[in-house]
């Protein structure tokens, strides 16, 4: 039986996304925010138009920084980092990795690869990098 | 008032400087965390190092680099005794998602805990956490 060369495969972000996110209304008020995070015990928030479409994303940092003000006053969309971030199931991991250092956030959303879609389809975490990379190396040594 | 103490977490995880970023992966993969302190044989703090910090290595050899060359230097000392208000205007002020808590009665420069972004966003919820936990509950009979 004869061997295939190994060729190097790029990984795709599918396989370390996880599918769905955890979602709040534009007119939720960060007090809602902050409790949804800590009952569901994430980093992050997806804050969705009636649509449910993606209009951006609340990090523990995004509430920090709304320390001070009225936070039953204030809006989800007063403090979410807006959604300008493109990546899709089939971005290379290696985008995503050097957009979220870039951007400085841990987590990305994913949006489903069809045009013009701003549907959520999943959210891919930096935890599970970490771990991928953590795992990587185990195999190889 | 609420003081640094009621809120951080007591006990910090650790790596040496000339620690492989290998091993600062498995403990942020074990463990679940997102920040590991560096500190020399004495104990004293060098650095700190988060998951951004760490994922830049994505896709190289983490055998190959030190602990020291990721960190990132530690300048901000934050007493357990602050206010939270103070040191919550602190990380909003400098951008930073987790401080390290030194205890001055421990000795100099000793972590004695971390506080990170979301101990703040627990507090500002006002969820007391195993609360939720309990309401959810289905009663067995």
């Amino acid at each position: 039986m004869g061997h295939f060369p190994r060729c190097h495969v790029e990984e795709r972000v599918m396989r370390l996304m996880k599918r769905g996110a955890i979602t709040v209304g534009e007119e939720a008020t960060v007090r809602e925010v902050a409790q949804v995070m800590v009952v569901n015990r994430i980093g992050y928030c997806v804050v969705v138009n009636e649509k449910h479409e993606v209009v951006g994303i609340i990090s523990p940092r995004s509430i920090l920084r709304a320390f001070g003000v009225d936070l039953d006053g204030t809006k989800a969309k007063d403090i979410l980092l807006p959604y300008t971030i493109t990546i899709t199931p089939s971005s290379p991991l290696s985008e995503a990795v050097a957009l979220m250092v870039e951007k400085r956030v841990d987590h990305l959303v994913v949006i489903a690869d069809r045009p013009g879609s701003r549907a959520v389809y999943g959210i891919l975490h930096g935890e599970d990098l970490v771990r991928a990379m953590a795992r990587n190396q185990e195999t190889k040594a | 008032m609420i003081r640094v103490c009621d809120l951080m977490h007591k006990g910090v995880l650790y790596c040496y400087p000339d620690d492989s970023a290998q091993v600062v992966a498995d403990m942020m993969a074990t463990n679940r965390i997102r920040s590991v302190a560096v500190v020399d044989e004495s104990g004293e703090v060098w650095g700190s190092i988060s998951m951004l910090d760490l994922l830049q290595l994505y896709g190289k050899e983490l055998d190959k680099t030190q602990a020291q060359e990721i960190m990132r230097p530690y300048r901000i000392e934050v007493d357990p005794q602050w206010p939270i208000e103070k040191t919550i205007e602190l990380m909003k002020k400098r951008r930073i998602e987790h401080v390290l808590i030194i205890d001055p009665h421990a000795g100099p420069k000793r972590p004695v805990g971390i506080l990170t972004d979301f101990d703040i966003v627990r507090y500002m919820s006002h969820v007391e956490l195993g609360v939720y936990e309990q309401m959810l509950k289905v009663p067995s009979d």
